[in-house]
């Protein structure tokens, strides 16, 4: 107690602990808190929880042991007694972990088992024990009323748990529901709604849960009534979600990846709906939107970033069996068969019951009676059936009227009645009712002799038809009728049926009526009209007459009238031979009808005659406008072209095939550097920048111009730039501007002659080739040492060139037109691709935008490094002193321009080596020398 | 359709291992045994007249997408999206060899006949071939003719044939040194070679394969009815050249006569596209591979 702690007033009564134990304490409290611990590993103390120092130096007899550094007990050290006798014999002792642990070691073991106090410990076992014994204990102070010990079970105080301590704090009343009433009564509806689904066994017997549910029912009447009298209301919210898995009592599958939970949810409600089953959405939950199209369950690596590659392109597929691996509820359908059933018969409200019988019965009626005479087969009365019942009886005959113009009338309608049918005859009695004329249709004057008349018409007709047409007899009728019908709806009649009409009607009969009819009825109709177009066989009328008969007889889909009365003269073989013929016409014509403005073929007819295997092929030819663009693309492709391709070496040996070029000069020798190969591409940017003014054909015109002369007129490329880029390490000093442009300039004279002679190389290579294939090679280019002729002969070259390249490159566009519209994914890379496109803006922008921002970009980057150049081209043989100060700042510009041209290139080097489509354009300028290969082989085609 | 009963529509077994897409399927040289390799990185060696994993294999960073076996069946090859073509030992399981240098994702890649050298096509516009003899990682020989991504590949004693984006079928004939390019105005998915050696299949873009005599370039046939417009799907002829065998991007597997081109037979083989089909050199027995993560054996 020290001398500071008399200022304060103390309460209660002050600890008494021995001075010792408290010093040692204090010690072990200090060593606790971290004093001793910033000391040295070698001079910190172990201490035991008394402070005693648990290790000691060997001689002072290790560590610490027993009692005080002792093996022994306070007793000293005393050996476990054994004893075995003869008659005791001592049974094998059964040592146990205790044994061998010191005190503290124990208590650690101890705290393993972790139980609550009876204090916290609210709803267990051990509080009601611990009343019970309280209980016990008070029973015998307390007098009670009840003689005799109380049975336990009757009598259990029970003491209040921490929590229901809290709770009475924060002003909770016994018997009280802790939820807010006001809010909670609609998810309390819910909670109970679940709660009867669930125990539906309880509510069938009136249990406490039913009177639950009762008195549940009142409250949803008045709330405040229930105040006081419900405890139960606070029924468990997790019944909300009752428990139909297998899984243990509080276990979570998805604990860890609650995106699961929502699949296994929307797989839940879709098997409801059975056999539906939508793709879902999980990348969303899985990884947010950033990562739009992962495929779900393959990450990458977390040192990896995610990259247009990472996409699914498989994106909305199910991936259902895999992961998750969940047992399913074997007991489920048994179960919701119950709930269902139960549901059902719960129905009624809380309270009611199902009536066992109900008044309420199901009234019958007994079928209609069907009549006897009735049969089950509907038959069409048609027009001519229902005349000619009425009128077998043959009317008396009767002199026809004095009118001469009646009697033509009544003769003229009769006709037209006995062809178009009765239902005529009651329209125009009904339309010419006030009309006296039509009087002989009621009973007026001439109705006999119309009656005959008709009659008469009639027999005729019906003797006509029945010599004509053996086979089919009511189309004829129905054709009138259809095309009188029509006439009277007020329709317009089909243009090929008059014209059909006309025609046959011109020919005379009513003979033509039956192939007329089948003609309208069949679809050839149109191929009528097609064989009046196509006349494969103009040169032979009589062949052309047999064609036309041909035709109409196919598609006349009856029976086929044997063409032999007509064409006696022709043997079987030479009839079989034409029969062939014609149907490959037809078939022919019929195709034709599709792409109707491919009209090659009704030019040359005879020549789809010719080519049998034609027709043959493309049976399922499409009637629409990709069948025409097939037929025009299968016009142009498939297009072969050769090129020259030199196998290695080694691949030939590796194929176990003689070299071709074996013995031959060897391909263009490497260049020296990789600048070389670049500094004399051609200029392939070019080409990407006319694709871009194809797209705008409007501007095309006034873009062009200028910018060709700029072409014409930058032909070398920067070379610094390209050093810049792509020189290696042990080149960059060299490549300094500062250290040496005389160096320099020797270096650039040094790489024109290497190219040059590169060139040389090649262009030998070139003509002896195109000697052995037998081509054309142009004369050489008479070549000089230096720059200037390289200059000169690629501006020659770059006239030709121009409209070749528009040629390729307007290929190009249409491939990428169709490409777009065909939207490829392609495995991921095309959409990378298009997405690529899309983040270059500046490449798609229109062609104002183009031309004054890339293209002229470029410009002033060449027009500048051709000022250099021909500074540095006077530089090398004149004193430069002049120049240098405003060499070093164009130096320093173009530094600075290469600084950021290769930070460009670092940063997109990714982006161009997947961008293909726009690779050409962006990054020619920058790129390899195997690029330089195959702008030289394109070269080289042309030249071809 | 007695033409349709020959052709192997019944399904025998379903293999299924793969986690996510299955991007093809390859029977080996003698059609014993299948390999197949998809979106979750691994290959996976079959029996597929068993129905029976043998084994797995794992280093493939990122998805693998084609894979070929050797003749011998002792090493096989296999590329994806981590632009590297692997070459496995089958026993083992072990990598021996890595060949990087594709600057893109590797499409295809097949085995010469003499196993010596791997050729790969790839997204950066190149065919490669690599030497399985010598140490050398480096390539044998780098095709870069093609303007547009490399989607399929196939090797003949004496020729390698390379099917592209950009709409050609490109023949390199090693022994007159000459490159073919037969344009065929699509995108083309996938190539594969008749038995007899004189025709080549093309599988396009706009849902049309294309039959191209070798010799002359000439188109021979075209055969509709799929649809192929935005995945990588498989074609391939019978091992007795009568049927040509397309897979839909509907789950659907086609069949089609070789020489009239009409469907003989068309069925579901899946529920989503079918990635990859592939014949059995000598039976009537057909392995499907689709989106859906299985692969499916069928048999007559």
């Amino acid at each position: 107690m020290g001398s500071d702690e008399e200022d304060f007033v103390f309460h209660g009564t002050p600890i008494e602990r021995e001075e010792e134990i408290a010093s040692r304490k204090k010690k072990a409290v200090a060593g606790a808190s971290g004093n001793l611990r910033t000391l040295p590993a070698w001079k910190q103390e172990v201490t035991d929880e008394e402070g005693r120092r648990r290790f000691h130096g060997a001689f002072t007899g290790g560590y610490s042991a027993g009692y005080y550094n002792t093996v022994g007990s306070k007793e000293g050290w005393a050996p476990q007694s054994f004893t075995s006798s003869r008659k005791n014999r001592a049974g094998a002792r059964k040592q146990s972990i205790s044994d061998f642990l010191d005190e503290d070691e124990k208590a650690d073991m101890e705290g393993k088992s972790l139980s609550a106090s009876s204090q916290f410990d609210t709803f267990g076992f051990t509080a009601a024990e611990h009343s019970r014994k309280q209980a016990e204990k008070e029973q015998h102070e307390r007098p009670s009323a009840i003689p005799g010990p109380v049975p336990d079970e009757l009598v259990a105080p029970v003491s209040e748990s921490i929590g229901v301590k809290l709770l009475l704090k924060m002003g909770w009343r016994r018997g009280h529901s802790i939820k807010d009433v006001r809010a909670s009564s609609d998810a309390r509806r819910e909670a109970r709604k679940a709660f009867l689904a669930f125990s539906t066994d309880e509510i069938t017997k009136e249990t406490p849960d039913s009177l639950v549910s009762e008195t549940e029912a009142e409250t949803s009447l008045g709330p405040q009534f229930n105040e006081d009298i419900k405890n139960s209301e606070s029924t468990p919210v997790y019944v909300l979600n009752p428990k139909q898995d297998l899984h243990g009592l509080g276990y979570d599958p998805f604990k860890h990846a609650p995106e699961f939970r929502e699949k296994k949810r929307s797989r839940l409600s879709a098997n409801k709906e059975v056999g539906f089953r939508k793709p879902l959405s999980m990348k969303e939950s899985l990884f947010g939107p950033k990562s739009g199209k992962i495929a779900p369950g393959f990450g990458i690596g977390a040192l990896e970033e995610l990259d247009v590659e990472d996409e699914d392109v498989y994106a909305g597929y199910d991936f259902d069996q895999t992961y998750v691996i969940e047992d399913e509820q074997p007991a489920r359908p048994s179960n919701d068969n119950r709930l269902r059933l139960t549901s059902k018969e719960h129905d009624v409200l809380p309270g009611f019951g199902a009536a066992k019988n109900s008044d309420y019965s199901m009234e019958r009626f007994n079928p209609p009676k069907i009549p006897k005479d009735f049969v089950a087969r509907h038959k069409f009365s048609g027009p001519l059936e229902a005349e000619t019942k009425p009128t077998v009886s043959a009317p008396p005959e009767v002199p026809p009227p004095a009118d001469n113009n009646l009697k033509l009338l009544i003769e003229g309608f009769a006709t037209f009645v006995s062809r178009c049918g009765k239902l005529y005859e009651d329209l125009s009695r009904e339309k010419n009712q006030s009309n006296q004329l039509f009087d002989f249709l009621r009973e007026g004057n001439g109705h006999d002799y119309y009656a005959r008349r008709l009659w008469e018409e009639q027999q005729k007709r019906k003797d006509q038809s029945k010599l004509t047409l053996d086979v089919k007899l009511s189309p004829t009728v129905q054709k009138m009728t259809a095309e009188t019908r029509g006439s009277l709806l007020g329709e317009k009649p089909l243009q090929r049926s008059l014209k059909e009409t006309d025609t046959s009607a011109s020919s005379g009969g009513s003979f033509q009526f039956p192939t007329n009819l089948s003609d309208t009825f069949t679809k050839s109709a149109s191929s009528q009209e097609a064989a009046d177009a196509v006349k494969p066989f103009k040169d032979d009328p009589a062949k052309q007459e047999r064609f036309e008969q041909f035709l109409k007889e196919k598609y006349k889909g009856g029976l086929r009238t044997t063409d032999s009365n007509r064409v006696n003269s022709m043997s079987e073989s030479a009839r079989a031979q034409e029969r062939l013929d014609f149907e490959a016409a037809a078939e022919a014509i019929e195709k034709g009808k599709a792409y109707k403005e491919v009209r090659r073929a009704t030019e040359q007819p005879i020549d789809f005659l010719a080519g049998g295997l034609q027709f043959t092929s493309g049976g399922t030819e499409q009637i629409n406008d990709t069948g025409v663009v097939d037929m025009k693309s299968s016009k142009t492709y498939p297009k072969r072209e050769e090129f020259q391709w030199r196998p290695s070496p080694l691949l030939c040996k590796r194929f176990d095939l003689p070299d071709p070029f074996m013995g031959k000069l060897p391909p263009a020798p490497r260049a020296r550097n990789k600048m070389d190969s670049l500094i004399f591409l051609p200029d392939t940017v070019k080409a990407t920048r006319q694709v871009s003014e194809s797209q705008e054909p409007k501007k095309e015109t006034s873009i062009e111009e200028p910018e060709v002369e700029v072409e014409v007129e930058n032909v070398e490329r920067p070379v610094d730039l390209y050093k810049a880029i792509f020189s290696d390490d042990s080149e960059d000093d060299e490549d300094q501007p500062i250290t040496g442009k005389i160096q320099e300039g020797q270096e650039k004279k040094n790489e024109a002659a290497a190219t040059t002679l590169n060139r040389l190389i090649a262009g030998d290579f070139l003509e002896s080739l195109g000697k052995e294939l037998g081509f054309e090679v142009p004369s050489d280019v008479p070549y000089q040492e230096g720059i200037k002729p390289i200059e000169e002969e690629s501006k020659s070259r770059s006239k030709p060139e121009d409209s070749s390249d528009k040629r390729l490159d307007r290929s190009g566009l249409k491939e990428k037109v169709e490409e777009k519209r065909s939207s490829l994914i392609l495995g991921s890379e095309e959409e990378k691709s298009r997405k690529k496109r899309e983040k270059s803006p500046r490449k798609r922008s229109g062609g104002n935008d183009l031309s004054s921002g890339e293209s002229s970009g470029d410009e002033r980057r060449r027009k500048r490094s051709n000022r250099k150049d021909r500074h540095r081209n006077n530089n090398s043989e004149s004193d430069s002193s002049s120049d240098y100060h405003n060499q070093d700042k164009q130096g320093s510009r173009s530094r600075r321009k290469r600084r950021e041209s290769s930070r460009e290139k670092r940063s997109s080097h990714k982006k161009h080596s997947k961008h293909h489509r726009t690779k050409k354009s962006s990054s020619s300028r920058y790129s390899s020398d195997e690029e330089q290969k195959e702008s030289r082989q394109e070269k080289k085609r042309r030249r071809d | 359709m007695s033409a349709a009963a020959e052709l192997p529509t019944k399904e025998a077994h379903i293999l299924k291992g793969h986690e996510g897409a299955v991007l093809a399927a390859r029977f080996n040289g003698d059609g014993n045994y299948a390999l197949t390799c998809g979106k979750d990185r691994t290959i996976r060696l079959w029996n597929p007249h068993r129905g029976i994993l043998i084994k797995t294999y794992k280093s493939h960073g990122r998805e693998v997408r084609d894979v070929h076996v050797t003749s011998d069946n002792a090493k096989f090859c296999s590329c994806g999206g981590d632009r590297q073509v692997y070459y496995w030992d089958v026993s083992t399981g072990r990598v021996i060899r890595k060949f990087r240098g594709h600057d893109g994702e590797v499409n295809a890649v097949k085995f010469n006949d003499s196993s010596s050298v791997v050729v790969s096509a790839g997204f950066d516009r190149s065919l490669r071939v690599w030497d399985c003899r010598s140490h050398s990682v480096e390539p044998v020989q780098i095709i870069d003719t093609f303007l547009d991504t490399v989607m399929s590949v196939v090797l003949t004693k004496t020729e390698i044939i390379g099917g592209s984006v950009d709409g050609t079928v490109r023949t390199f004939d090693m022994r007159i040194g000459r490159e073919m390019s037969d344009n065929l105005g699509q995108p083309v998915n996938c190539i594969s070679i008749s038995n007899d050696g004189n025709c080549v299949l093309a599988g396009c873009l706009d849902s049309t394969l294309r039959l191209l005599d070798r010799t002359t370039g000439e188109l021979l046939q075209v055969y509709r009815g799929h649809i192929s417009k935005s995945f990588k799907t498989d074609c391939c002829l019978t091992n007795s050249d009568a049927h040509v065998i397309g897979g839909s991007e509907d789950g659907l597997v086609f069949f089609w006569d070789l020489v009239d081109a009409k469907v003989v037979s068309k069925f579901r083989a899946h529920d989503l596209v079918v990635t990859s089909v592939s014949y059995h050199p000598k039976e009537d027995c057909m392995l499907t591979s689709s989106v859906d993560g299985t692969v499916r054996v069928w048999k007559k």
